[in-house]
């Protein structure tokens, strides 16, 4: 079991199953496609140009550097966790205003907003591999991860 | 967050449930970020003007708060309208486009329809504080007028103009707004648009300090444009131009933390080779004002397009062309003129490559080729 010590940035606990990238996440990109309307690929990420093309997102702690994209994205995350098929929470090493942005409207309007954790280290990519349990805590910041 | 009796009242649903939400909303997303306290906005600017019908959640919040009968408290502006009307694609993706006007109306919003808000509608002063979203006029407003706005959300735009708070935090504080990145040119031919693309993949999100061009208005609102879309720039300043820079020295804080250098060859290198092959050809994004469709327009005098070409302008500036005697040469040589967002009203198009002297358009819309403005007039045949 390892401890890390982020930064909460927002939301409570929650735990889940760990999806990794190193690449930045365009969620306009990934969650505006066709495909997306089908429920059973709500969550599916339909980037062609990101490496986590058609994984799903649903129930998981998604790790990754920062959000990058329009200023609609905050829309886009709201979307995303208003329906069924949001991560369990987020860990970035940046929380960027758009990102925080999607999590804080699902949770003040709708009560469906995951926690944010930030951790800036570059390790936070050797700590945490897919498939990796891990538990969050947007208000202390700190993640538990404990093997698959 | 330390907050004013009026803002006390506004959470405790003094002024409704909906607006109480909208601030609370603003609230946790300071509070994300360390904002001690929310600032009065001068002025609002509103991003989400596609009526796309998957943004389910957004038009739930809208009808909430048209229920509630708020109203924005600030002078507020929108964004472009997606071409809902242009095909059959677009008008069942923007389906909800009808009920997103009556909302906007409802609320109080001014109806622009334009992401160059600050060409004539909303035009901000130094040192105001904004709650803006879209990319370029945050952009614009922070470099140019020396405004200070975050680069919001759709959504959290809406309810900064409906409370008219916007928190405290980034780059409305005077430590963020330091450049941070000097940016030497070795340019021959100057092009906005493509130093602004090749500027925005360097630098991604620090403050560039560009070294004295004397860009005009146009120019700058196309750098500014194609800087946000390719990185997320939202503050740059241009020595001995733009406001925060009358010099190197004030800029910066002691050593720029690096310095890169902008060549012909970097611009050159995102120029189509064959311009000629695209489908069809795009002018303005963020749209094209008045005065750029002036200097445009004589290229188009007594000659034919060869195949379809857009200008996307601002509505207000449209209007005015329309007045005018190059306006009915333009249309004479076969110009489409519109008021849509090239980005919205041009996603779903099968098998047409775009050619754009826009850097922004170029980075957003697949199947896109860059060129200069002459490009861009070779590859439609109007210029030799």
């Amino acid at each position: 079991m390892t401890t890390l010590k982020g930064r909460g940035v927002f939301g409570g606990r929650a735990s889940g199953p760990a999806l990794v990238t190193r690449m930045p996440m365009n969620f306009t990109a990934a969650f505006t496609k066709l495909a997306n309307l089908l429920p059973s690929k709500r969550s599916e990420i339909q980037d062609r140009h990101h490496e986590l093309y058609k994984k799903k997102i649903r129930g998981k702690v998604l790790v990754f550097p920062a959000a990058i994209g329009l200023t609609y994205t905050g829309m886009v995350l709201l979307q995303r966790m208003y329906e069924k098929g949001r991560p369990a929470a987020m860990i970035v090493q940046r929380a960027d205003s758009l990102l925080v942005s999607g999590t804080v409207l699902a949770e003040t309007w709708f009560s469906r907003g995951v926690p944010v954790v930030e951790y800036g280290s570059d390790d936070l990519f050797e700590k945490i591999r897919t498939g990796d349990r891990v538990e969050v805590d947007g208000k202390t910041g700190e993640i538990t991860v404990t093997g698959k | 967050m330390k907050l004013e009796p009026e803002q006390e009242s506004i959470l405790r649903g003094e002024q409704g449930q909906a607006l109480a939400r909208a601030l609370r909303t603003l609230v946790a997303y300071g509070e994300a970020f360390g904002a001690k306290r929310l600032l009065p906005i001068k002025s609002g600017h509103l991003a989400g003007s596609f009526g796309a019908f998957i943004f389910r959640a957004y038009y739930k919040i809208l009808e909430q708060l048209v229920a509630d009968g708020v109203r924005v408290k600030v002078p507020t502006t929108v964004n472009p309208r997606p071409g809902r009307d242009l095909n059959l694609i677009n008008r069942i993706t923007f389906r909800r486009q009808n009920f997103l006007e009556k909302s906007f109306a409802a609320l109080g919003v001014t109806p622009n329809y334009s992401c160059v808000c600050y060409d004539r509608e909303n035009i901000p002063g130094r040192g105001d504080i904004l709650g803006w979203a879209e990319s370029s006029a945050v952009q614009f407003a922070n470099s140019v007028l020396g405004a200070r706005t975050n680069r919001n959300s759709v959504l959290i735009d809406l309810c900064s103009a409906l409370t008219g708070y916007t928190p405290e935090f980034g780059y409305l504080l005077d430590q963020n707004r330091r450049g941070q990145v000097l940016v030497k040119l070795q340019i021959e031919k100057m092009d906005a648009n493509a130093l602004g693309f090749v500027i925005g993949h360097k630098v991604v999100d620090g403050v560039p300090v560009l070294e004295n061009y004397p860009f005009s208005r146009v120019e700058l609102k196309n750098l500014g444009g194609a800087m946000a879309a390719a990185g997320g720039v939202a503050l740059f300043h241009v020595e001995g131009l733009t406001p925060e820079a009358p010099d190197l020295k004030s800029v910066f804080d002691g050593e720029p933390r690096q310095t890169i250098t902008v060549t012909q060859q970097d611009l050159d290198a995102i120029r189509a080779p064959d311009p000629g092959r695209a489908a069809m050809v795009v002018f303005g994004c963020p749209q094209m004002t008045f005065e750029e469709a002036m200097e445009l327009a004589p290229w188009f005098a007594g000659r034919r397009v060869n195949k379809p070409v857009w200008f996307c302008m601002v509505p207000d500036s449209l209007e005015r062309f329309r007045k005018t005697e190059p306006y009915q040469k333009v249309v004479a040589a076969g110009v489409e003129l519109n008021t849509y967002c090239p980005l919205a009203a041009l996603t779903v198009r099968p098998g047409k490559i775009v050619l754009t002297s826009s850097g922004k358009c170029y980075y957003y819309l697949a199947d896109t080729i860059y060129g200069t403005r002459e490009d861009c007039l070779k590859g439609c045949g109007v210029k030799p």
